[in-house]
């Protein structure tokens, strides 16, 4: 018997004193984050982060594309999906809790988060690669926030950059805490500006020339080029553009058709986002191709009034495809798991065309011959390289690739009944953020 | 932490001190009791010595033999509403009789954690369900069995899905964003219950509650304070059903019946829809000014849908008319179940088994349930002072699964589609999209399955080793292992596999679950005033999940549905997650003189979910009860039998539901174009530790006449600290959210019970148990900057406000159409003006999802060999709010189908109605508001079962010992003036603490009608 009481206090004990370290446990799918910051290898694949979250749907997966081209309609296509978000941004009203864009600005700042880390964290990735890896980076964060500030604020050409509100700016890297940084207001137009030309100037300067699918100097190109063309800065804009044309080996595809629907980049994407079966979103496959296609419902239609704006024999025409209803639909999007073209060469060609011609100019080519090498590519035959021409000539080379509204706000059009300064033309800063501001972040006018 | 171990070694050298030996031998006792009114034997009396374990129960002539230790001095005679009678060993045991003692609910063992007791000495708040009341009710969630049986249970099924969610509220929500389902223990072991979010089904299904002897629900803070950490939702202990000595007996019961749904909601018919259309169309082409014959008129727009929408028929002569809201619901769902249990015993060994088959076929195509399990329950004396014994279950789950309500394929969206569709095309094939205005559900129904297998182990060990009678030691180790396996195949017409050729998937989910409890229990009386028990122990448990998914797509053929034949396996991935809970307890009950009852607990829980410095919490609790009845003053009172006055205050915590590792910044795998790369999942909180919950209660039990009219009367305030919740933080840091300690909340409520035997006669017996609560939630701080965390998000409005309840739904308040030209109205924030333009709108609380009084009516009629039981159950003072109603009601804003409502809308200006003008295209009033809210109250016959007993002379000729008939049904009635399917909804796909009161086509219940026979032999 008292066997069996000793016996039973010893278990008892040893079950107590086995126990005891049992409740220190770590997960074994995520890493602290006091890990990442201790390796070479950790930061690079902190930079593949940063790529993985600019992928997002919400940003460059597809919906900034989306959304420049529901803002910019104008009864070119038509929001005909279920959905109510896009729906709102289609009609111009959209409420301060749309769940999309609420998604974006999130999206968009975790990808900024990433690069913050990455750009404080620099001096342990090997001094190789520390250009490469800064400059990419510096690289997408400029992206970020170029995208944030056009789609966010009211566009650099309503003047006043640097009194209308911009976005946050945060250059430092979340740790450990929410600091006090993160209870800012907006900074200016002027001053977000200022951080995407500093970000992708420097990026440009540490990137090399080729890069697999990740960025280069020519893509920091190019996006400097898109940046000034919407300060109507049309030198720089076209220097750089030249400077991608001249230097990058970039080339056109064959023919138009070529550059759509790609599982690996082509010969004229100078940065695109890459999906694939097992990784990667893109809503604009989602929501503008159909159900045979594996897309959503065929939510956005066509119009008559774009293909209008075509000649008979244009080989981006012959891309538009009828489905079972007789209703237009944009092939660029038409396959599933496509690579998402974000910059291509045709727009460096047609920002050289339209800076030269305003300055009067023929840097690396005239306006007359890029204007021609676009519209041989699309099987049609030169045209006079007025202004006119070779805006129009952008509209359809860059149709439904998400460059619509800032075009027609660089230059300064109205829309859909809108001006280009409009208010309705601008994304209200999400609900949640105003409310988690502390009251610090304030809404844009007319929401 | 080595603090903890010296303790624990003190304590247990200290049990070894005080223990003495004692020897077994054992002499044999025979004898007979009967009951003192009228000499009537008495079956299952419980015979035992005061020196050891071992029992024994009369047999139906009430005799009984018994081995009695020779040590022994007092043979103690027990039965459930008799007053127990002990006496010296040397007596005559010929004929004992027992007199009818304190009412047979005083006297009842109510399961507290580690241990029992006596309704009558509780100081705590237990509120205890037979597993008899409940056996048979035709529902596969023992939660759902529950429904309106005890106070302060609030029990509400998300749909009327079969096998899926249940949400059960002990006493209010207690937190926001940690869990507020309470703990489940089943024969000591803490089981899962809550459901990988990946996963469909419900854990709580895979149990047979046939085998449940009773449910104990520990409602205040001391009842639960013994299980700590886990305990601040309540604590639901569950035990199985055991055998008693005596001749095997054998139970079967048989079950067949039919199900339905509760309700169909309507909606337009094809040429109220075509009509209705039009009209939306021609509205818009007014506003936009154009002329609704050009082609680029939404008129056009509209009849054209309507030729792609009619298919092979004619709209304009409404040539089809579908009613897709009937194609959603099986008409042909049966219920059949079958049960086969055995149970008895020798002195030495108890046991019960059981085999139980369930199969029950939802309401909506393509749900089906089928549980098989089987259950054995063994206890084996070894030695008179040594013990052993399992428990084990196993079981099997099959069902066919559906999508979540905000799935486009899942059954209830079918009723989006047009009524001018024909359900079939010429070739008698099922019409789809592009005819149908969305993908068709019925096609994924009918080319598709969602299946999901679950095995499911439940199961301990135990041994209890008496050092004297007084002390004892237990050991138990318990598993609960689920392992599940879904797998979904989808044709290549249907929503998932249109495009990509067929979609498939495979997904297993394996929980391991374990636990171990140790602790002393001595219990003693004293100079026969004292009577003091004192427990003590240890527990630890582990909880593991694994599990994996494979996605598949292009299949060569739709025969061929594994994902071996899958083209393109698109995504695979397995995932882990883990925590333990360490922890210490003791507890001690003291009463004095059967008058003054004291019990004092406290449990040191640790917790792998906090981090450093932060992983030990202490949960005290105190409680006091006087029964005033004892006195002299009263005892002799003609009317009052029973009267005991008890309160009790405790701290319990929460641990749960906010996930594993919230304290730890993380990062996680992810990958772009193929290459793996790092990024933030999750921002850090180091000082992240327990949600703390502070109950007082303050009760009175009473009895009168003889305890024929008893109840309890409870006052509660239950105040939770430290709230446990993912704040909003700046979306510029890079994330959304950190789980912090923040904020208060507040749960104070009133409960009701009353028993009351309101004829007893031989022939008749009737009687009523009513239970009412009423429970009040208040927010009573947030973040300690914000006073509202607005929720609107464009479809539903549950907010957190400090000083309203939970959920509330906040946003704007619809002020009915504009009788000049049709537009919705709403209220700016003067509450008066209106205003067409949303967000303009001001914003108000405008309804609250959380009950404010919930009733159980039950009556109970025995006549002869009949008997017939009825239960209502009622929810009050809730609101519902229709998420979809910017969809379904929506003045046609696009080409759902619209509910029948939409007939009254604004058509020319001087029309007064609350619905806005069609328009096309146009969201007319279709944003989030209080338009879409409605008054969820409800009451309804939740369960009604009548039963013929066959008499003794026909049951004796077929030599069996029972037999009866039955008739049960459930939801029968239902009395609401919600519009939509089902009041008691919360839509699947966002059910949560704070998202409650949501519907989204979310199924109504489902109502039963069934027969059954029971036979014991």
């Amino acid at each position: 018997m008292r066997r069996s009481i000793i016996l039973a206090s010893i278990l008892f004990s040893v079950v107590i004193i086995g126990c005891s370290k049992k409740i220190d446990l770590t997960p074994s799918t995520s890493v602290a984050e006091e890990f990442v910051f201790t390796s070479d290898q950790n930061i690079k694949a902190a930079l593949l982060g940063a790529y993985n979250a600019v992928s997002s749907s919400y940003v460059l997966g597809g919906d900034y594309l989306l959304y420049s081209e529901l803002l910019g309609a104008d009864g070119e296509i038509q929001w005909a999906g279920t959905y109510n978000q896009p729906r709102e941004i289609f009609n111009k009203a959209i409420l301060t809790n749309n769940s999309f864009v609420t998604t974006t600005w999130t999206d968009t700042y975790k990808a900024i988060n990433i690069c913050n880390n990455i750009v404080n964290a620099i001096d342990i990735v090997n001094e190789d690669d520390r250009d490469r890896v800064k400059g990419e980076a510096l690289f997408l964060r400029g992206v970020m926030y170029f995208e944030l500030v056009s789609f966010f604020s009211q566009p650099y050409s309503a003047g006043n950059a640097t009194s209308n509100p911009g976005v946050q700016l945060i250059t430092t890297p979340t740790i450990g805490n929410i600091s006090e940084a993160n209870y800012i207001a907006r900074s200016t137009v002027q001053e977000i500006f200022n951080q995407v030309l500093s970000d992708l100037k420097e990026a440009k300067t540490l990137l090399p020339d080729e890069n697999d699918i990740y960025a280069t100097t020519y893509a920091a190109s190019a996006f400097l080029s898109r940046v000034y063309l919407q300060m109507e800065d049309y030198e720089n804009a076209r220097d750089e553009a030249d400077n991608v044309i001249e230097n990058s080996g970039y080339e056109l595809t064959g023919n138009y058709e070529k550059a759509f629907n790609n599982s690996v980049n082509s010969s004229e994407d100078i940065f695109a986002i890459q999906v694939s079966e097992k990784d990667g979103d893109n809503d604009m496959h989602l929501f503008w191709s159909i159900p045979e296609y594996s897309g959503r419902d065929g939510d956005v239609d066509v119009e008559q009034k774009h293909l209008n704006l075509y000649e008979a024999n244009d080989a981006r025409l012959a891309l538009f495809y009828l489905d079972d209803l007789d209703i237009y639909r944009s092939g660029k999007w038409k396959l599933n798991y496509k690579n998402i073209p974000i910059v291509r060469l045709a727009e460096m060609y047609l920002t050289r065309a339209e800076a030269n011609v305003r300055l009067s100019t023929e840097v690396g080519a005239t306006p007359a011959e890029d204007l021609t090498t676009i519209r041989i590519r699309a099987g049609l035959s030169a045209k006079a390289a007025t202004l006119d021409n070779i805006l129009l000539e952008r509209r359809l080379e860059l149709a439904h690739e998400g460059q619509r509204i800032q075009d027609i706000k660089r230059l300064k059009k109205s829309v859909d009944g809108f001006d280009y300064n409009a208010n309705e033309l601008v994304l209200p800063i999400p609900l949640r953020e105003v409310n988690a501001s502390n009251g610090i972040l304030k809404q844009n006018p007319g929401y | 932490m080595r603090k903890w171990t010296k303790l624990a070694m003190l304590m247990s050298m200290a049990f070894c001190i005080l223990l003495q030996v004692c020897v077994a031998q054992t002499k044999l006792v025979k004898g007979k009791v009967t009951d003192a009114k009228d000499g009537t034997p008495i079956l299952g009396a419980t015979i035992k010595s005061d020196k050891t374990d071992f029992t024994t129960v009369t047999n139906p002539d009430g005799t009984f033999e018994f081995k009695a230790p020779s040590a022994a001095t007092k043979l103690i005679i027990s039965f459930v509403g008799f007053k127990t009678l002990e006496l010296p060993i040397t007596s005559d045991f010929s004929n004992i009789q027992l007199e009818e003692g304190a009412s047979k609910a005083l006297s009842e063992v109510v399961v507290v954690g580690f241990g029992t007791k006596i309704k009558k000495d509780l100081t705590g708040n237990i509120a205890k369900v037979k597993g008899a009341d409940v056996q048979n009710m035709p529902v596969p969630n023992f939660t759902q069995a529950l429904q309106g049986r005890a106070a302060g249970v609030f029990v509400e099924s998300n749909n009327g899905k079969v096998g899926e969610g249940v949400k059960i509220r002990i006493r209010g929500s207690g937190s926001i964003s940690a869990s507020n389902e309470p703990l489940y223990v089943i024969d000591g072991v803490p089981i899962n219950s809550s459901s990988n979010l990946a996963f469909s089904g419900n854990p709580s299904a895979d149990i047979n509650f046939n085998d449940i002897e009773s449910f104990d629900i520990l409602k205040d803070a001391s009842a639960a304070a013994i299980y700590g950490s886990r305990a601040a939702n309540g604590v639901v202990l569950i035990t199985t059903k055991k055998g008693k000595q005596g001749k095997t007996n054998f139970q079967v019961n048989t079950q067949y019946g039919i199900n339905k749904p509760t309700h169909l909601r309507g909606f337009l018919d094809a040429k109220q829809y075509v009509d209705l259309l039009r009209e939306a169309a021609t509205n818009s082409d007014n506003i936009d000014g154009v002329d609704p014959s050009d082609p680029d008129s939404w008129l056009t727009f509209a009849e054209g849908r309507l030729d792609r929408y009619s298919g092979w028929s004619d709209w304009r002569t409404s040539e089809t008319n579908t009613n897709w809201e009937k194609l959603a619901f099986n008409d042909n769902a049966r219920t059949s179940a079958i049960d086969i249990s055995a149970s008895g015993g020798t002195e030495k060994t108890k046991y019960y088994i059981s085999l139980s088959y369930n199969n029950q076929d939802g309401i909506l195509i393509g749900n089906k349930f089928k549980r098989l399990s089987g259950r054995i329950n063994l206890e084996q004396i070894v030695a008179s002072n040594f013990k052993i014994g399992m428990n084990l279950s196993i079981s099997q789950t099959n069902a066919g699964r559906v999508p979540v309500d905000n799935e486009f394929s899942t059954p209830m969206q079918i009723v989006a589609l047009s009524p001018v569709t024909p359900f079939r095309d010429k070739d008698g094939n099922v019409y789809n999209s592009p005819t149908t205005t969305y993908s068709n559900p019925y096609v994924d129904f009918t080319d598709g399955h969602w299946s999901s297998t679950i095995y499911r182990n439940l199961g301990n060990i135990y041994g209890q080793l008496n050092f004297t009678p007084s002390l004892f030691f237990r050991s138990e180790f318990g598993v609960d292992i689920q392992n599940q396996n879904d797998d979904q195949f989808y044709g290549f017409r249907t929503t998932y596999g249109t495009g990509t050729n067929g979609y498939g998937e495979s997904d297993w989910n394996k929980v391991l679950n374990y636990n171990t409890n140790n602790y002393f229990n001595f219990s003693k009386n004293f100079s026969d005033v004292h009577d003091v028990e004192v427990v003590a122990g240890m527990a630890f448990q582990r909880y593991q999940n694994d599990w994996a998914n494979v996605i598949g797509e292009q299949f060569p053929v739709e025969a061929l549905q594994k994902l071996a034949s899958a083209g393109l396996i698109k995504t695979g991935t397995s995932n882990q997650t883990y925590s333990s809970f360490l922890s210490y307890f003791a507890r001690a009950n003291y009463k004095f003189n059967n008058k003054y009852l004291l019990t004092l607990s406290g449990r040191v829980d640790g917790s792998s979910v906090f981090g450093k410095g932060n992983k030990y919490g202490v949960f005290p609790a105190a409680s006091v009860g006087w029964i005033i009845s004892e006195e002299n003053f009263l005892r002799n009172s003609p009317t009052l039998s029973f009267l005991k006055l008890r309160g009790s205050w405790g701290l319990t915590g929460n641990a749960d539901g906010f996930g594993n590792f919230a304290h730890l910044g993380l990062w996680e795998g992810v990958s772009y174009g193929g290459v793996a790369g790092l990024s933030p999942s999750q921002l850090a909180n180091k000082n992240l530790r327990w949600e703390k919950s502070n109950q007082i209660d303050i009760g009175l039990d009473f009895g009168f006449f003889n305890n024929r009219l008893s109840g309890e009367l409870d006052y509660y305030n239950r105040k939770t600290q430290d709230l446990i919740y993912d704040v909003p933080v700046p979306g510029n840091s890079g994330f959304t959210t950190q789980t912090v300690n923040i904020g208060a909340m507040q749960n104070k409520g009133f409960e009701i019970v009353l028993n009351s035997d309101n004829i007893s006669g031989r022939n008749f017996k009737w009687s009523t148990n009513l239970n009412l609560s009423f429970n009040n939630n208040k927010i009573i701080k947030l973040d300690g900057s914000r006073d509202t965390l607005a929720g609107n998000d464009g479809r539903y409005l549950n907010s957190l406000i400090v000083g309203q309840s939970i959920g509330v739904f906040y946003g704007p308040k619809y002020a009915g159409v504009d009788k000049e030209n049709g537009d919705a109205l709403y209220y700016i924030s003067d509450g008066k003006t209106t205003t067409n333009d949303y967000s303009e709108a001001g914003n108000f609380i405008v309804g609250n999802p959380n009950p404010k009084v919930t009733v159980g009516f039950g009556n109970t009629i025995k006549f002869k060999g009949f008997d017939l039981m009825f239960l209502f159950q009622g929810v009050f003072g809730n609101s519902i709010m229709n998420g979809a109603g910017g969809f379904m009601s929506s003045s046609f804003a696009w080409f759902d189908n619209q509910t029948a409502d939409q007939l009254r809308r604004w058509q020319k200006p001087g029309d007064i109605t609350d619905v806005p003008q069609l328009r096309l295209g146009y969201d007319n009033g279709t944003s989030a508001s209080s338009r879409y809210i409605y008054k969820g109250d409800y009451i309804r016959l939740k369960n009604i079962t009548l039963g013929y007993n066959l008499p003794s002379s026909v049951i004796k000729a077929l030599k069996i010992s029972s037999a009866r008939f039955y008739v049960t049904g459930v939801n029968l009635l239902t009395f609401t003036k919600y519009d939509g399917w089902d009041p008691e909804v919360n839509t699947d796909y966002r059910a949560g603490n704070r998202n409650q009161g949501s519907d989204f086509y979310a199924a109504p219940q489902i109502k039963n009608i069934s027969i059954g026979l029971n036979v014991g032999f």
